[in-house]
């Protein structure tokens, strides 16, 4: 079937009509309310108040949601809702990394809000149609597609029977469907999930762009916290946003020059520098694989150890030169000269349904490199882009697949599960084939996989309670924290990591903190003090990203020559005033350093409080399991046993040779969680917590967060 | 592995290019009035897509396009091409204003001007050597 | 003794920047070389001296993905 004959089978729900052309100064001040339910849709007025407590991105995504759920709404009830939202900064053109968006809801692994960042059109797109958000809420009856015109200022909702649900299918059907010819396929962006995304909760978004050059559909992913389950269990099929002609000033800043210069200043940074740094423009976030494996900090085997000696096999270089297409303005939005998104072309599949056919594979990130790869005991660059390529196009999180997968794999290795358990599957560490058919599981909702798929959390549940495993034990091994599974670092010999980590409020994603340099290497933070101080400043720096539509990597995956010079150059303080002088010049404000700070203490809280009030965000939920603290098991201390002998001595203050080794395990554990705790201690009170973690209503009153529902919910802790 | 770069150097036989002697430049700036007033109507350096500066060693630097194509690579909506000509030329309205051509010039002849959203460049018109007295710039066949 | 981030390490004479880096495995692109407060910049590391009690300090710009 072709696209027309797609669109011919549409039925037409609702259209929706509306005046188009409004931004001023990075705002449209209006946001987008779609309730698949009873199809109404409506447009939504954005308050001064709101922009000025709540910013744009996550802080409206966030806003938007305390408004829409209640205090006992699941991630599957019909109030969850699914909130995209850019910035006052997105879809600027001249500085690299300004597209990204935040996806917003109720996440069925934890509970509790995620909030998730994403690159592609979409979210540019979107705000340029006339939307500093978009609200979906509710559950229609069948799949459907909204589509959003923002040329003409109409949104129809239509049910869609006959499109693909796979992203890269989707995708490039409704590319097609909605674009007038070829050029115009620039002007189209889609959100899709995939097949997997119903039977697990792990599904994720993807948002498109479209590659002129290849000619093909990229996908950009939405990846934490199970959004694109949420979005399937709505039977959304598909969502598109048409807009053609954006310009360099398509944001109407109030200093086009300033927010100019700034850009070109980066983009010649870039040209000089990055080849002898980090390589974005060659390899993408993969440039770190070596670097992590180097220090004894790569995952591996479900974050038992930090390297193993087949990594050589899927260095960055191995990427570069065999599969990843070099030289081509590889940006997921327009401008962005660090241009990460890689690409392997004409990669050739050998399994699942779309075996034999030659694909374009998003990646891969370093995430996924670690996650599918070094921490499954796959060493197979080519396993590696497939798994990469399946979890894209099914919808699945290629970090939270690579860290259930590796628990499954270290109790299978263990003999806590087995074949009869697993369905046939020899779920052994290096099993590429096993891993791949988990994935094609979760496809087809059949078998082991949508077991797995449910997370680690359910997981160590289900065996414990029909298995006969111990749940302590696997408790010890899992890696998650809050329903959530850890990204790939290893955090075992960073206490800064572990709390960057376990403290995080979505559940441990490196997004707020990523401390193991600054902690184990330069030892720049060697007090606990040192540590909150860093606890409290990186996790507010790195989040305002997220108000705003800016990326992290440019950040401080680039850095100009002067930077050594700085007193703090592990902040690179020329890129912070980058980014102050690009928002000040789009919204015309005068913020200063500090205040980009109090901006994102201020959505940080909320947060914080967002999540006591969906039953979560305790003390609890921050402390982490002992596989990301220290030594669980004899192979474990063994594989580092003079670090651990050395501390046994220097800190505990005891002799190992006078110790067993489970002696030793043991003083070492307790040793660890003391300082975990009183780490915990000390960062809740830098921020201004009780010390369970509740935002003191000082703080909230500091902050001007102290809204009536939001101290109605901090009292019950209090 | 797979390799698709655009026409940078599909340039064709022979094309007109904008050459320059700088040791016969008197820095008379007739070239840069002629440029911006032919494209922007105003007699205005900032504006001109030929360029007279001094280095920071105090040589005089004349800055013109070689019509090498680099930008063409470079642009992520593919609104930089070689014309029938093969003089590389930018499709204003197709452009998005990143800039990003502006960086990767290696002769630094692709130009920002605070007032205007798009970048602009030479054309190999040559109306900025008919102003020129000693023949410091002129339009050759590369 | 010398120390490299406020750590004790061993002295050894004729010990250059470039000898410490490769010693220690500092393979990381994005460092920022200080020898007792003074820059040492990429050109140098080669030639820098480092004599006992000096103070080193090699910050990893790292800030993972």
């Amino acid at each position: 079937m072709n696209v027309e004959e797609m669109r011919k089978s549409h039925k037409r729900l609702t259209e929706f009509a509306y005046q188009t052309g409004t931004i001023d100064r990075g705002y449209n001040n209006r946001t987008l309310y779609i309730n698949v339910s009873t199809n109404e849709i409506k447009e939504k007025p954005v308050s001064q108040e709101m922009k000025e407590k709540f910013i744009g991105g996550k802080g409206f995504g966030l806003k938007l949601m305390w408004d829409a759920v209640n205090d006992n709404t699941k991630w599957n009830d019909p109030e969850n809702t699914i909130v995209v939202s850019g910035g006052p900064v997105c879809g600027t053109t001249q500085y690299p990394g300004a597209g990204k968006s935040l996806v917003v809801s109720i996440s069925p692994a934890t509970g509790i809000v995620i909030d998730s960042n994403v690159g592609g059109y979409f979210g540019p797109y979107l705000k340029f149609s006339g939307f500093d958000a978009m609200a979906i809420q509710g559950k229609a009856e069948k799949d459907i597609i909204i589509y959003i015109n923002g040329d003409d200022g109409e949104i129809v909702i239509d049910e869609a029977p006959d499109e693909a649900l796979d992203g890269h299918v989707l995708g490039e059907q409704l590319t097609e469907m909605y674009a007038k010819d070829e050029k115009d396929k620039k002007n189209i962006s889609v959100i899709t999930a995939g097949s997997a995304a119903k039977h697990t909760y792990m599904g994720l978004l993807n948002f498109t762009f479209y590659d002129l050059r290849r000619q093909v559909t990229r996908l950009k992913q939405a990846g934490r916290g199970g959004i694109g389950t949420v979005f399937r269990d709505k039977n959304i099929k598909g969502i598109v946003v048409r807009y053609a002609g954006t310009k360099g000033n398509s944001n109407k800043p109030a200093n086009f020059d300033k927010v100019a210069r700034t850009g070109i200043k980066l983009h010649r940074e870039i040209e000089r520098l990055d080849d002898n740094l980090m390589r974005i423009r060659q390899v993408g976030t993969a440039n770190i694989i070596e670097v992590m494996s180097a220090h004894d900090l790569l995952p591996t085997h479900n974050f038992q150890y930090g390297t193993h000696e087949n990594v050589v096999n899927i260095h960055s270089n191995v990427f570069r030169d065999n599969y990843l297409t070099q030289g081509l303005p590889d940006g997921c939005w327009f401008g962005c000269s660090l241009a990460c998104a890689k690409a392997a072309d004409k990669f050739k599949l050998k399994t699942g349904p779309y075996a034999g056919k030659l694909v374009t594979v998003d990646g891969p990130e370093y995430e996924t490199a670690a996650g599918v790869g070094s921490n499954l005991g796959i060493f197979d660059p080519e396993a590696i882009l497939e798994i990469n390529f399946y979890c894209d196009t099914y919808a699945i999180d290629t970090i939270s697949f690579g860290t259930t997968t590796a628990f499954v794999m270290e109790c299978f290795e263990r003999g806590i599960i087995n074949k009869d358990i697993t369905g046939g599957l020899e779920l052994k560490f290096g099993n590429k084939e096993a891993a791949l058919e988990l994935l094609h599981q979760m496809s087809r909702g059949e078998g082991f996989g949508p077991i797995v798929g449910k997370g680690i959390r359910k997981l160590k549940q289900y065996f414990a309670d029909n298995h006969g495993a111990d749940y302590d034990f696997l408790h010890d091994i899992g890696m998650e924290a809050k329903g959530l599974e850890y990204s790939q670092y290893m955090s075992k010999e960073s206490l800064a990591q572990q709390g960057g980590y376990t403290f995080a409020n979505k559940g441990p994603q490196h997004d707020e903190a990523w401390l193991i340099f600054m902690d184990m290497v330069n030892n720049q933070i060697p007090t606990f003090d040192d540590k909150a101080e860093a606890l409290h400043y990186f996790p507010m720096f790195r989040t305002w990203f997220g108000l705003m539509g800016f990326c992290k990597l440019p950040w401080n995956d680039i850095f100009p020559e002067s930077n050594k010079y700085q007193d703090e150059p592990a902040k690179i303080p020329e890129h912070v005033q980058n980014y102050v002088d690009v928002y000040n010049g789009v919204t015309g404000f005068h913020i200063d350093k500090d205040e980009l700070i109090l901006q994102s203490e201020r959505v940080y809280n909320f947060q914080k409080v967002f999540n006591l009030r969906l039953g979560g965000g305790s003390r609890e939920s921050d402390i982490a399991p002992y596989r990301a603290v220290g030594p669980v098991t004899k192979e474990e201390y063994l594989s580092r046993e003079d670090r651990y002998n050395k501390e046994m001595i220097e800190k505990i203050g005891m002799d190992p040779s006078n110790m067993t080794l489970e002696e030793r395990i043991a003083a070492t554990r307790e040793y660890r969680m003391k300082q975990y705790y009183k780490l915990m201690d000390t960062v809740y009170a830098r921020k201004g917590w009780s010390d369970q973690g509740v935002p003191t209503i000082e703080k909230l009153q500091e902050l001007g967060m102290d809204f009536p529902d939001v101290i109605e919910v901090v009292k019950r802790y209090l | 592995m797979y390799n698709i770069i655009d026409s940078k150097y599909e340039r064709g036989a022979i094309l007109k290019v904008l050459t320059k002697n700088e040791n016969i430049c008197v820095e008379c700036h007739q070239c840069e009035d002629a440029c911006s007033v032919a494209f922007f109507k105003a007699a205005d350096r900032e504006k001109s897509s030929v360029r007279v500066d001094r280095k920071k060693t105090g040589e005089i630097n004349l800055t013109t396009c070689t019509q090498c194509g680099v930008c063409i690579d470079v642009c992520p909506v593919q609104a930089i091409s070689r014309d029938k000509n093969g003089i590389v030329r930018i499709n204003k309205k197709e452009c998005v204003g990143c800039f990003m051509c502006v960086a990767a010039c290696p002769e630094d002849a692709m130009m920002y001007n605070k007032d205007l959203i798009e970048p602009f460049k030479c054309v190999s018109c040559g109306i900025c050597t008919q102003e020129c007295p000693t023949g410091a710039i002129k339009i050759e066949d590369i | 003794m010398i120390k490299v981030n406020n750590r004790d390490q061993e002295f050894i004479h004729g010990m250059t920047i470039q000898i410490l880096l490769e010693k220690n495995e500092f393979t990381f692109p994005g460092l920022v070389i200080k020898l007792n407060g003074k820059v040492i910049e990429d050109h140098e590391r080669a030639q820098a001296l480092i004599k006992d009690f000096d103070d080193v300090k090699v910050i990893h710009i790292c800030h993972g993905g």
